[in-house]
């Protein structure tokens, strides 16, 4: 017979044994190079998150010998067993192999059960929460903001930090090697509390509380973490954004001081002097009626801001420069009420008006002063 | 038979205006009106798909500066792309492969086969519809509420609800198809076709069967509750009425897990009918195989709450311990696959090399999987483009690089003519390169930590090259369905004439003329193994004993 192996010639057997070697070299040198980094998680921050990467390794090495092995298998097979003029009689016709296929049933069993001993090991350190953390955070996720309750141990609020991200002045400030306890919630919509260099995340759910705890690695004091919504919450989505700031113990005793005064600390007054000017601002389905106001220069003016939106859902009506730096910061309106904002008097040129819970082009207008 | 393949003969089957193709209740052309449906529709999202990929090509918004408009788009495209192309488009080859290749007639109901048919172009009418009635559903395919309760900030206008309509709609379509296909494959069989010498693909389609009845009236009942809190006032799922919003998770992927099974087994009959014909081998392993399908159906029924292992709602062992044991069945399969090649005369026709392509890129579809079966990695990985990158290895790599293993394989059959193989080679390069180059690099992009289903992102995440790379990948894949309409359209012109039988088939499709008469087969010949039309050609003892 034509079709026994022992008669092919054995150029087959070479082309087929190189291209498997190649496959191997270059998923090797791939692994080895600077991109090969790439296939692995940024660099663990937490506790939890070098527990993971341990995990992601473990499962990652599997990964690799398993595509090796089957990939290996198919490529041989293509190259090794080409139809070639000289096969007019048919192949051996293998049905099957009982020995062999209980082989490749048994094996891959074993494999998943080592890897689902791990991850439920893993997962029990993970998902451990304490009693008794260090700092206890209630992370407040809305469309589309996070804002950042402290509570003391006995549950009580001591500040809130409304400002997500460092960019902004704000960011979730916590000690580093601090057990810190997070509890999520939600009062609209499903989100998602991610943070990457975590390597974890946990749905923000309304209608249930979650907690997590995490502590973050000493030698990271100093680092900005960023994070945002993984859970698809509505348009503005991706400009829910959070950062977490790791600070040393001293540098966060005194942020929480600085904190816990400005909370107690009366509200700034409101610009004096009668508006010369009321100008009117629909917020509807986030967005704004009009997206060009104009205001007299160097004298006060007023924007009444009427949110036509269901209650849970908040605007307001701030005023950037045109470096993007905050001039007036306003308090939120609720839905289905109005509020009378008062800016002091501003030189002319040109500002945008911005709803900071918002701001997404809908919610976004030029203000031009002259 | 084989001499009756006269050139003259070749579209005969198809004689007829338009109103024969409207009133059709033939099998057949039902099983090519699904193909053609599924294909416009497959063309539509694939456009929704690069209008997505365009604007992530760079930080910024540049093209679609109205971010409502991108969550309908990319919203749009996951629910045209499962259900109105991979779902109808493997239940028309199914249709049009399963009476053939039992050796019947027809289905077992021609008439309730036209509705379902049917009941799909005007569902797909109904949800593109939403673009023109104040937007389209916008909250992801999968609709979480509260989100798709929340009309002022997700879904305006009347879109979720044609959503819901449009959606329920094809679960009926696929309900009564299952209930077709189940009847057809149990009371039309052939004498001698008994059930351990069906080929895969009906075995495939068998389980599938059994996976939509039970499953699809789970999640027509969910989108029905959906569907009474948003416009008659309920409270099922918003918790700020007393609802609870995991119960619709629950209950959406306990239809929508086996969902991905009734999308892949199919896929994995096709390939399972493609290998052994063209490495002139019989299928490794027929019984293991049926019972790996049987397995992944059983199993399939008790993995749904690992898409929601970051809800802090789910118990997380034992869904965890039975997502890696659906594995086992898989690999066993993809063993068998590889043994079939093993020792084989591999033709490299177009059919084979879209196999094989599924079989490359199933097999990381499979891997990368694994990932998020381990707990506390898929914590770091869900809802990142690590799993956007998962879910398109499974039903970009499995499913439609099977699909076109299928449309290139019984394309002879439906039409009589061969498609060109030069333009099918061009085609597979294109779409398997163009895949690769935009799906591997989400892996990377979901460890960098970017979260799916937002429009724009910050220049300074480190984001830039992989999504750059993913776009023109896109691109790639768009063009490679140039040279395949190209193809169709000069090749049921002046295709070469395909013959009753042009691979050395095995299955009683390839035991009548191309394409086949209405009534299937003037005669059928004996059935003695899961190839009998190997066996008339080579005779009995050729093919070896199991």
């Amino acid at each position: 017979m034509s079709t026994s192996p022992r008669q092919r010639p054995s150029l087959d057997v070479v082309l087929a044994g190189a291209a498997v070697v190649g496959l191997v070299v270059i998923v090797v040198a791939v692994l080895l190079s600077q991109a090969g980094k790439t296939l692995y998680p940024p660099a663990a921050a937490t506790d939890s998150a070098i527990e993971i990467r341990k995990l992601y390794d473990i499962v990652f090495a599997f990964a690799v010998a398993i595509f090796l092995l089957v990939e290996g298998l198919i490529v041989w097979s293509v190259i090794r067993y080409r139809r070639k003029p000289t096969d007019t009689e048919l192949p051996v016709q293998t049905h099957g192999h009982n020995l062999l296929e209980v082989t490749w049933t048994v094996i891959p069993t074993i494999i998943v059960i080592i890897l689902f001993v791990f991850s439920f090991n893993t997962l029990n350190v993970v998902d451990a929460v304490s009693p008794t953390p260090d700092v206890k955070i209630r992370a407040v996720a809305a469309q589309f903001q996070w804002t950042f309750e402290y509570l003391d141990s006995s549950g009580q609020k001591l500040f809130t930090q409304t400002v997500s991200t460092k960019d902004n002045g704000g960011g979730m400030a916590v000690p580093v090697g601090r057990k810190i306890q997070v509890e999520l919630h939600s009062n609209d919509v499903i989100h998602a509390f991610y943070v990457p260099r975590f390597l974890f995340k946990r749905d923000v759910v309304p209608g249930m509380t979650n907690r997590f705890d995490f502590t973050v690695n000493a030698d990271e004091a100093g680092q900005t973490f960023r994070g945002q919504c993984a859970e698809l919450c509505g348009t503005g989505h991706r400009i829910m954004l959070l950062d977490v700031v790791a600070m040393t113990q001293a540098d966060y005793d005194a942020w929480v001081e600085q904190m816990i005064a400005q909370a107690n600390a009366t509200p700034a007054p409101q610009p004096s002097g009668e508006p010369s000017v009321t100008l009117e601002l629909t917020a509807k389905i986030a967005e704004f009626d009009k997206h060009e106001l104009e205001a007299p220069a160097d004298k006060p003016f007023a924007i009444t801001l009427d949110n036509q939106d269901v209650p849970a859902i908040e605007h307001d009506v701030d005023i950037h420069d045109a470096d993007g730096n905050v001039v007036f910061d306003e308090p939120h309106t609720v839905g289905g009420t109005s509020q009378t904002y008062l800016y002091g008097p501003l030189p002319a040129g040109t500002y945008t008006f911005i709803c900071s819970v918002h701001p997404f082009p809908a919610m976004t207008g030029t203000l031009t002063v002259k | 038979m084989a001499t009756h393949a006269l050139t003259p003969a070749v579209t005969a089957g198809y004689r007829g205006g338009l109103y024969e193709w409207l009133t059709t209740t033939d099998h057949k052309r039902i099983g090519i009106l699904y193909v053609i449906n599924s294909f416009a529709f497959f063309f539509i999202a694939g456009l929704m798909a690069l209008a997505v990929r365009a604007e992530l090509a760079q930080p910024g918004l540049q093209l679609l500066t109205d971010e409502h408009l991108y969550n309908q788009l990319f919203t749009m495209h996951a629910t045209l792309m499962i259900f109105l192309f991979i779902i109808p488009m493997l239940a028309g080859l199914g249709n049009f492969a399963v009476p053939l290749q039992i050796g019947a007639p027809d289905m077992a109901f021609p008439r309730i086969n036209a509705l379902s048919f049917w009941m799909l172009p005007l569902a797909g009418v109904l949800l593109l519809a939403g673009f023109v009635t104040g937007g389209a559903a916008a909250a992801g395919w999968t609709s979480y509420p509260p989100l798709t309760e929340d009309r002022p900030l997700a879904s305006t206008g009347s879109g979720q609800d044609l959503w819901i309509v449009g959606v329920v709609l094809i679960g009926t379509s696929s309900i009564l198809g299952a209930i077709n296909f189940l009847v057809t494959i149990f009371k039309m069989r052939a004498p001698g076709m008994t059930l351990f010498r069906m080929p895969i693909m009906v075995w495939t389609m068998l389980v599938t069967s059994v996976l939509v009845m039970l499953a699809t009236p789970v999640i027509t009942s969910a989108l029905i509750m959906l569907f009474i809190d948003r416009n008659l006032g309920g409270n099922f799922f918003d918790p700020a009425t007393g609802g609870n919003a995991v119960l619709y998770q629950n209950v959406f992927w306990f239809y929508s897990h086996p969902a991905v099974y009734v999308m892949v087994l199919p896929a994995m009959g096709i390939i399972s009918e493609v290998l052994p014909v063209f490495s002139r081998k019989p299928l490794f392993g027929y019984k293991a195989f049926v019972f790996a399908t049987a397995g992944i159906g059983a199993l399939g029924f008790s993995v749904w709450a690992h898409h929601m292992f970051t809800t802090g709602a789910v118990f997380l062992p034992f869904f965890a311990l039975i997502t890696f044991m659906i594995s086992v069945p898989t690999g066993v399969k993809m063993f068998n696959w590889v043994a079939t090649l093993w020792g084989g005369q591999l033709t490299f026709s177009t059919p084979l090399i879209f196999a094989i392509g599924f079989l490359t890129m199933f097999l990381i579809g499979g891997i990368n999987g694994a990932f998020s079966a381990a707990v506390p990695v898929d914590f770091a990985l869900h809802d990142t483009y690590w799993v956007v990158a998962h879910l398109h290895y499974v039903l970009f790599g499995g499913s439609v690089f099977g699909v076109f293993a299928g449309v290139y394989y019984w394309f002879p059959k439906m039409t009589g003519r061969l498609l060109d193989e030069g333009l099918g080679k061009i085609h597979f390069v294109l779409m398997f390169v163009g895949f690769n180059l935009t799906f591997f690099p989400m892996h990377m992009l979901g460890l960098a930590g970017m979260p799916r289903r937002i429009a724009d992102y910050a220049s300074s995440a480190g984001w830039n090259d992989w999504n750059l790379a993913a776009t023109i990948g896109g691109f790639m894949i768009g063009a490679s369905f140039v040279p395949f309409l190209w193809n169709v359209f000069v090749s049921l012109r002046n295709g070469k004439v395909a013959g009753d039988d042009p691979w050395e088939g095995n299955t009683l499709e390839w035991a009548t003329s191309s394409p086949p008469p209405p009534y299937n087969f003037d005669h059928l010949p004996e059935i003695r193994s899961e190839r009998p039309v190997f066996d008339l050609r080579h005779g009995r003892e050729a093919g070896g004993s199991h």
